[in-house]
């Protein structure tokens, strides 16, 4: 790739990015949220056109999307011949195309169900899948965007032994993602990228986790809040607590947390968090018992979605939650000077960058909305809160900010329930963590013992 | 109850159900390419419009049929651009279809059948002809056509790559795009198909089922239509048989029309809505829509 | 999109369409189009009694297109808004026919009535979609049709006036008519009414908590009931508000312009009247202009078909390439979203 450059209205996402691959190679592109590194991946499979450049590839790209892209109503066979399906006259051989899927994952050292529902898989074989669907087209070139971004660590390294041996064989494979641990760990080369170019080229037998995150970031990493010490008073008792459905549902689970400490729930994601958070939210029925003497403030995992109305302006997102709220509901009339003074509030404290705070939201950056998202939840100081993975896809700046804002409200006495699949987050700033699979509680540990290692393996589900 | 009064029912519920069962496989298609058509209405009456008028000017009732499938493939290619090209909210988009097409058939009318003093008698399609009763085979023969109609498309959707594709785009585009194809052609021409049946559907019924068209004579049957997509699970015999299953209380209500005499007419006729509107709320929690069925990709 | 095609992008384009269209329809029918459109004109503006029945036509829209924008705000797709007119106005003639006392009182009952007769019947669907996830589209759809029904039957048997040769009701007291704007025309207070609660819902829409709920619902559903929106409550809430509104759209009919009750009061203002909230880009105060648009439309489409033989109903063509077109502007118009890099 020469001179790679591609803009959108306002930003230029790639600016003159000169990359090569070699056969054989694992190439590590890193960088924070909005530097480019999707932008250029899509450009490299031909998804998105560049305004400036110069693509050559000897043979065909092909490419594994961080959020896979399969039916999940659809069998794996189905999934994986689309679009290039063997045919019988004008009806599909079936039977070729079931072969097909099967010698595909013995050649390449999978085991695959080629009958099964992709929606009934695990996410670890949802990924075999995506994966096997690219092989099939016998690639060249593998781009994989975060391809371990829903993995626990035991399928971290298989995935990595699979793409091992496709580099042996001669295939060109370059790993986009945020988790240095693993760059370090099976990457041959590192490019950093960092505001649309690539500002420093690595070799990764003589770099090391800190230089590349000083190279991501472009100076030392913005420090996290002190943790300073509280006392402890009871909050938020959750007991053997059932709720959800399918994989995904928690299954007795019983825990606590006290008013001034941060609770960090670790798992792998699917194993039963989001049903825990949606039964203290009140958002799905369960059997057992939360108490909780208030109103819980929420981070929800999926602010887009969840958090926040899109088309609103800031203001208007600012009350959203509490506009019953007796200070801001006043008879039927909702304060307006009131969402506004908060508005205003929130981007003083979480340094929310505007234009003003009538613009859309869905405008600003993810890192400013996650601000907003996270101070709206702050902003009454709360007994408890709810943070649920608070700093997932933001820059590193703003993460530390939030990260920051939720230790002081747990200094201030706030109990804290973090769930969070980014392990290093929840070794950042829980007092506590506790660790899930398959919907129950199988570790606990205080912050002062805790071992990586151990919860590593408690993630991927094997016994102590 | 007589013997000849249940043949009746049956056969009325043949014919009545006929068109609906297009229009509904129609909603199929369309549906499971992620587009709601909620046009179909207006393709019916594209359909039974054109059909009436071709078979007028020509005199041919097969050049009528064939011209009424024309004229809803038409205005199902109109909603699939809207819906694909312009990315319109497909159910503001079907409601502008439907407006449209009442109106343009409200239009030609006048201009071609009241303003040449003729009242719109054209030759009927052979074999059926429901006021004489005396052709139960053809009655079968239309309704086994309908059925074939219905196995073909189970055929297209479950066994055919074409299929395949259609089945990815109702559920998540991003699949078909990143396997290389483009969702929105495929949807393109889901839509267009599914406005086909349903112009076959309206042709049947103003030159199958009756001999004319006249101005609201499809009567919501494209509604209906949608509501036996869903009752139907967005299966093509599950809608067939949802359009069977209401067309029953349309042919119970011809058939029994002044026979009992506590039952207002109204009564009876309001029955296939009202056993529409029972089926939809019946079947919560049971199915579940295609995942991206009305968002535009 | 072509600069050649931007000067379409706006009023200015959809006027034009409207005009192209509708010179098309007057070719189809022989009639100049110069001819058409002055008669058109005259027809609609030309003098007091012309633009009377305009702004009759507009009132008679305007309430349906409310309560349609109510629902589609709250991002419920009310197509049932002929069916709650109808129901509203049966209310009206039923109670206005037989009540005995003061014309303001009878007036107060009807509008009452009205409300409540198109409110319950929006309800329903909102019933049916809160408590079975009953795709509102369809239901309202169907419920146009039993409204239909239901209307018929009482006034072709219960209701109906032992006077009248016709299936309707008993004509209602002159006392309790409402009273004209301008004298001898079918324009009255109901136009003021409609005006009136444009205001109401904007004011709802953008100061109270009511309005805060109905917004988040339509915009980001799963936002709303994460935060506080009681869903299952402001959908049926909200469809019948929505059916309500356009109940009182019967009853203006039936108090202001018939005078009783018949099934044949409204030519599809119902469905017009989702075209006019559209085109007023569901804004309470556009859609008072839209309504206006649509009203000179309407009382046009009358007019042609008098003069030229034109059925009315083509004025349906137009409603329905405005709406696409419009649908599709919004798209065209929209800003190109930055994808997150």
């Amino acid at each position: 790739m020469r001179g790679i450059r591609k803009a959108y209205p306002g930003v230029v996402a790639v600016n003159g990015v000169d990359l090569d691959l070699f056969p054989g190679e694992i190439h590590a592109l890193v960088g924070e949220n909005g530097a480019g590194k999707s932008t250029l991946s899509n450009i490299a499979f031909g998804e998105v056109r560049a305004d400036a450049g110069t693509i050559k590839a000897n043979g065909t790209v092909g490419l594994v999307h961080q959020h896979f892209e399969l039916v999940g109503r659809l069998r794996v066979w189905q999934n994986i011949v689309l679009g290039r399906e063997p045919r019988k006259g004008i009806r599909i051989d079936e039977a070729a195309a079931r072969k097909l899927v099967t010698d595909l994952a013995a050649k390449n050292g999978l085991e695959i169900d080629p009958d099964a529902f992709v929606e009934d898989l695990p996410i670890g074989v949802q990924q075999r899948v995506e994966l096997l669907r690219e092989l099939e087209r016998e690639p060249t070139v593998l781009l994989l965007d975060e391809p371990t971004a829903a993995l626990a660590p035991a399928e971290i390294d298989s995935f990595f032994k699979t793409i091992t041996a496709l580099a042996a064989r001669g295939t060109a494979i370059m790993i986009v993602t945020h988790k240095l641990q693993e760059v370090i760990a099976y990457s041959h080369r590192i490019s950093v990228m960092r505001h649309g170019e690539i500002v420093a080229k690595l070799d990764t037998y003589s770099t090391s986790v800190d230089d590349i995150a000083r190279a991501m970031v472009g100076g030392e990493l913005p420090p996290v809040a002190a943790r300073e010490p509280t006392t402890m008073t009871p909050c938020l008792r959750i007991d053997n607590v059932t709720a959800g459905s399918g994989g995904a549902r928690a299954d007795g689970v019983t825990l606590e947390v006290r008013g001034g400490e941060i609770v960090g729930i670790a798992g792998v994601e699917g194993n039963g968090q989001t049903a825990i958070a949606d039964a203290i939210a009140k958002m799905i029925d369960y059997t057992g018992n939360i108490v909780l003497d208030s109103r819980p403030a929420i981070v929800p995992q999926d602010r887009h979605r969840e958090a926040l109305v899109l088309s609103w302006s800031i203001v208007d997102n600012a009350v959203l939650g509490r506009q019953h709220d007796p200070g801001i509901q006043k008879g039927l009339l909702l304060d307006g000077a009131r969402a506004r003074a908060d508005a205003e509030a929130i981007k003083e404290r979480f340094d929310v960058r505007c234009a003003s705070l009538d613009v859309a939201v869905k405008t600003l950056s993810g890192g400013n909305q996650q601000k907003i998202v996270v101070g709206r939840a702050l902003i009454d100081d709360p007994k408890f809160v709810l943070a649920y993975n608070p700093t997932r896809g933001i820059d590193v700046g703003a993460a530390a900010l939030v990260q920051s804002r939720l230790m002081q409200a747990r200094n201030a006495g706030a109990a804290i329930l973090l769930i969070s699949f980014e392990l290093d987050e929840i070794l950042t700033l829980a007092d506590r963590i506790l660790v899930m699979y398959r919907g129950k509680v199988v570790g606990n540990f205080e912050r002062a013992q805790v071992d990586r290692g151990e919860i590593g393996r408690l993630m991927a589900g094997s016994a102590a | 109850m007589t013997q000849s009064l249940i043949v009746t029912i049956l056969i009325l519920t043949i014919v009545k159900a006929v068109p609906i069962i297009y229009a509904a496989l129609g909603g199929v298609i369309s549906e499971r390419s992620g587009v709601i058509n909620i046009g179909l209405e207006g393709m019916m009456v594209a359909g039974a419009f054109t059909a009436v008028l071709v078979s007028y000017v020509t005199g041919s009732p097969i050049l009528g049929l064939i011209a009424g499938v024309i004229a809803g493939a038409v205005i199902g290619w109109v909603l699939g651009i809207a819906a694909t090209k312009f990315k319109v909210d497909q159910i503001v988009a079907g409601i502008g279809i439907n407006l449209l097409c009442t109106g343009a058939a409200a239009y030609g009318v006048v201009l071609v059948f009241v303003q040449t003093g003729v009242n719109g008698q054209v030759p009927q399609l052979g074999g059926v002809n429901v006021a004489l009763f005396d052709l139960h085979s053809g009655a079968l023969a239309v309704l086994v056509f309908a059925f074939v109609c219905a196995l073909g498309l189970s055929w297209l959707i479950y066994k055919t790559p074409w299929g395949l594709r259609v089945q990815a785009c109702g559920e998540n585009p991003l699949a078909v795009k990143s396997a290389g194809l483009d969702p929105l052609q495929t949807r393109l021409i889901a839509v267009t198909i599914s406005g086909a049946l349903a112009g076959l559907g309206g042709a049947f019924l103003s030159i199958g089922e009756l001999n004319s068209y006249t101005d609201g004579m499809t009567a919501g049957r494209g509604f209906i239509a949608l509501a036996a997509v869903i009752f139907g699970r967005w299966t093509p015999f599950g809608a067939t048989g949802a359009a069977i299953f209401f067309s029953f209380f349309e042919a119970l209500e011809y058939a029994l029309q002044g026979q009992i005499s506590w039952l207002p007419s109204d009564a009876m006729q309001a029955l296939p809505y009202v056993a529409a509107l029972v089926a939809l709320a019946g079947v919560i929690g049971k199915v579940r829509a295609p995942a991206a069925d009305g968002v535009p990709f | 999109m072509k600069p050649v095609l931007k000067i379409f992008n706006g009023p200015i384009g959809t006027l034009l369409l409207v005009v192209v269209m509708m010179s098309i329809v007057m070719l189809g029918s022989k009639v100049s189009p110069v001819d058409g459109f002055y008669a058109l004109i005259v027809g609609t503006l030309g003098g007091t009694r012309e633009i009377a029945e305009s702004l009759a036509q507009t009132t008679a829209l305007l309430f349906p297109a409310l309560g349609i924008c109510l629902a589609f705000r709250a991002g419920l797709f009310n197509i049932g808004a002929e069916g709650q007119l109808l129901l509203g106005g049966l209310a009206a003639g039923a109670l206005g026919a037989h009540f005995v006392g003061p014309g303001w009182l009878a007036i107060l009952i009807m509008l009452g009535g009205g409300l409540l007769g198109g409110g319950l019947w929006g309800a329903l669907a909102g019933w049916m979609k809160s408590r079975f996830n009953a795709n509102e589209v369809i239901s309202t759809l169907m419920l146009n049709y039993v409204a239909f029904n239901i209307a018929n039957y009482l006034v072709a048997g219960p209701l109906k006036s032992p006077l009248a040769t016709g299936a309707e009701t008993a004509p209602l007291p002159t006392s309790s008519w409402l009273p004209a704007l301008i004298p001898d025309t079918r324009l009255t207070i109901a136009l003021l009414i409609a005006i009136a609660i444009a205001f109401i819902l904007q004011f709802v829409f953008t100061r109270t908590v009511f309005g805060y709920d109905l917004r988040a619902l339509g915009e980001a559903p799963e936002a709303a009931r994460r935060n506080g929106v009681n869903i299952k409550r402001l959908t049926w809430l909200a469809m019948a508000l929505s059916g309500g509104i356009a109940g009182l759209g019967g009853v203006a009919i039936v108090a202001g312009e018939l005078h009783r009750f018949n099934t044949s009061l409204s030519p599809g203002y119902g469905f017009t009247a989702i075209a006019v909230a559209l085109v007023g880009d569901l804004q309470p105060l556009w859609i008072c202009l839209a309504a206006f648009g649509f009203g000179v439309l309407e009382a046009g489409g009358v007019a042609m078909q008098a003069s030229a033989g034109i059925p009315k109903e083509t004025i349906h063509i137009i409603e329905g390439i405005i709406i696409l077109v419009l649908a599709a502007r919004r798209y065209v118009a929209a800003p190109v979203e930055v994808p997150a890099a």
